[in-house]
């Protein structure tokens, strides 16, 4: 059983961001790196399919900077069998459409069963991707799924939608899941298997070679929130207070005629 | 007093004994202080288990002197650290001495205890086996200790024998095909807990001082083995420190270690690669401590400022990461040497006396800059500072590191 998982590296959201020079994304020097938080889920997904049907082989496929190759490392040591980075500097400028492109045409002739990716990712979080992609394989696509299980060809999956209420989807392989918070808890890359990951196959494509669609979606200009002014606090008696609340909402804001 | 003459200048090209950084990264090969790949994966995930795991825990661990098996020894063996630096061969993970020092410090960074049952584990028992065991000791006791199906502990300190370790009078005498042991052992780490021992025993009665004694490998369970009064003590109270009482306990002849005599070469070759993971340990403990002090001076206001906006309060924050930055180049360069077959018995002790005494200097300044919260069981800065204290005594103190490096200086 062939599996993909699409896994992007995102910085620590605990870092300090900045913009970058020309304000048109996040300045990319001295962040600590990681892999996105949802693509974890489907990497562990993908291991415990594996692991359920005996014999499979899972690859993981990222796109960026060298720099990315040490977070596919880590794919590799939970469980992935090989790994393809797909090399690509500016990575970041590219909009999902161009995204999902390049891993559609990775994909196209290779007959995966399952494909994972995670929901969003962290950084730009469109939640396109996994979407996209299924409709350009022609495929069908199950998003923010919160549990999984496979049987003989078919899969019976629990999305998670609004107020906490789960959908249960039964889908015939091949198919692309999109994973969410709760769906597993990923696993330590043990230090064998960290040692194991040196091993295996870590290819590296040019992305010229897997482009064919332009993206369609221009960054022009990326900000922090303006800072806003302070709050205000009224004391007084109960009456007068809400007087005085209504005037400043009337005055300062389009909330009360 | 010598003519001036007489004494020799240090100038450039002056020759010692110490093998110093120049001496061996000479060659074609750049300096590279980067960590691979590997080393770091090791250390993002060593550092995750530590702060999800071990971390909740290890106040109330420390409070209540409890060893908590599961946690601090069963986890680590699932994640494949018990055997880090041994071959696959014999269940090891085949990692190299700086992922060890870094698997360490890690766990060391949020709770000594659990750095230093790793430690002596790894570097006191398992790795004796490894450096002078025959096949069959290898894979009858060595491979199961790098697996985490056992655990291992170090018996060589005894009342009359610390520093001294020519002291030693528990004896092992000869008996047809076994030897019968007979002595007692202080301050012993994971007694009680750990299932194999290597234990240091006189057999030869007739030898002075540190000749005629050899190493032994000794199970828990042993008829005539049992184990004494659990120490209260100052600092990594979560780890087990007792005494090993040896009464008539009759073992194989198969378990003497090496050979006959050479136990104290066994017990110093064992300590030269203890000495990096205890100075991994200081180093894990003072890291964590000057974390702690950084992030409350961010905090903490005086004056309506943070007080980490007061030079007085950055000066002493710069000088704690300066000298862990110094003992953190010591350690990985003992460390390298250690993997790549290079005499390291100088650079560990440097790192070990460096990383300890570091780790007891940031401690007590980081308490300082918590002021009376510091002072605190609440906060972790305390628990730090008395865990501190034992890393300048234990696995050589610090007064043996200062031998080894003068002894080496003035031949």
């Amino acid at each position: 059983m062939k599996i993909l998982v699409c896994m992007k590296q995102v910085p620590d959201m605990e870092s300090k961001f900045k913009l970058s020079p020309g304000a048109l994304w996040y300045d990319t020097a001295d962040l600590a790196w990681r892999m996105n938080e949802y693509d974890e889920y489907a990497v562990e997904q993908a291991v415990r399919l594996k692991e359920q049907v005996g014999s499979g082989d899972i690859t993981v496929l990222s796109i960026g900077p060298d720099r990315i190759k040490e977070t596919m490392k880590k794919a590799l040591a939970m469980g992935c069998d090989r790994g393809v980075q797909v090399a690509d500097d500016a990575a970041m400028a590219k909009d999902p459409l161009a995204i999902a492109g390049i891993i559609a045409e990775y994909a196209r002739s290779r007959d995966f069963s399952c494909i994972f990716t995670g929901m969003q990712s962290q950084d730009r979080g469109s939640g396109q991707v996994g979407p996209l992609l299924a409709e350009m394989l022609g495929l069908p696509c199950v998003t923010t799924i919160v549990d999984f299980a496979y049987n003989a060809g078919e899969y019976l999956v629990k999305r998670e939608l609004e107020g906490g209420v789960r959908a249960i989807v039964k889908v015939k392989g091949p198919a692309v899941f999109t994973c969410q918070l709760g769906l597993n808890t990923p696993r330590y890359p043990t230090l064998p298997n960290i040692m194991k990951a040196k091993k295996k196959e870590l290819l590296t494509v040019p992305v010229a070679e897997l482009q064919k669609l332009a993206g369609q979606q221009e960054t022009t200009r990326i900000f922090f929130p303006e800072k806003k002014g302070g709050g205000l606090v009224l004391e007084g008696e109960i009456g007068a207070l809400a007087d005085q609340l209504i005037a400043i909402l009337k005055d300062k804001t389009s909330v009360l005629a | 007093m010598p003519r001036r003459e007489e004494v020799p200048l240090l100038l450039p090209g002056f020759k010692t004994n110490l093998t110093s950084p120049a001496a061996f990264f000479a060659g074609d090969k750049p300096m590279n202080f980067e960590l691979t790949e590997e080393q770091n994966l090791i250390r993002d995930m060593v550092r995750e288990f530590a702060e999800t795991e071990v971390a909740p825990t290890a106040r109330i661990r420390d409070e209540e002197e409890r060893f908590d098996r599961a946690l601090m020894f069963d986890r680590l063996a699932e994640l494949g650290l018990t055997g880090i630096v041994f071959p696959e061969e014999y269940g090891g993970a085949g990692a190299d001495y700086i992922s060890y020092a870094i698997a360490v410090e890690e766990l060391s960074r949020v709770c000594a205890s659990t750095g230093v049952t790793l430690s002596a584990h790894l570097s006191l028992c398992a790795n004796p086996i490894y450096l002078f065991g025959n096949e069959e000791q290898k894979q009858q006791f060595l491979a199961p200790l790098a697996r985490g199906e056992k655990m291992g502990a170090f018996g060589l300190t005894e009342p009359s024998a610390g520093t001294d370790a020519g002291g030693t009078r528990t004896t092992a005498v000869k008996d047809g095909d076994s030897y019968i042991l007979n002595g007692t052992k202080i301050f012993i780490t994971n007694a009680g807990e750990a299932e194999t021992y290597v234990v240091f025993a006189r057999t030869d009665k007739a030898a002075q001082k540190h000749h005629g004694i050899s190493a032994f490998i000794v199970e828990k369970n042993t008829p005539g083995f049992t184990f004494g009064k659990k120490e209260q003590k100052m600092g990594i109270r979560s780890s087990p420190t007792m005494e090993l009482v040896f009464d008539n306990c009759r073992i194989p002849a198969s378990q003497l270690l090496g050979e006959e005599g050479m136990g104290f070469k066994v017990a110093m070759k064992t300590l030269d690669g203890g000495r990096i993971g205890i100075a991994s340990q200081a180093l894990g403990i003072a890291q964590g401590a000057m974390e702690a002090a950084v992030n409350y001076a961010k905090e903490r206001k005086q004056f309506d400022t943070p007080i980490a906006r007061f030079q007085g309060i950055q000066f002493q924050l710069a000088d704690m990461a300066t000298q862990i930055e110094a003992a953190r180049l010591l350690v990985y360069s003992a460390a390298y040497k250690a993997s790549h077959g290079i005499s390291y018995s100088q650079a560990s002790a440097m790192a070990k006396l460096m990383a300890s005494e570091t780790a007891m200097r940031v401690t007590t300044q980081a308490v300082q800059v918590l002021g009376g919260y510091g002072y605190t069981r609440e906060f972790p800065v305390e628990r730090m500072m008395r865990d501190a204290k034992i890393t300048e005594i234990y696995e050589g103190t610090s007064e043996v590191q200062r031998l080894v490096i003068g002894t080496a200086l003035t031949k």
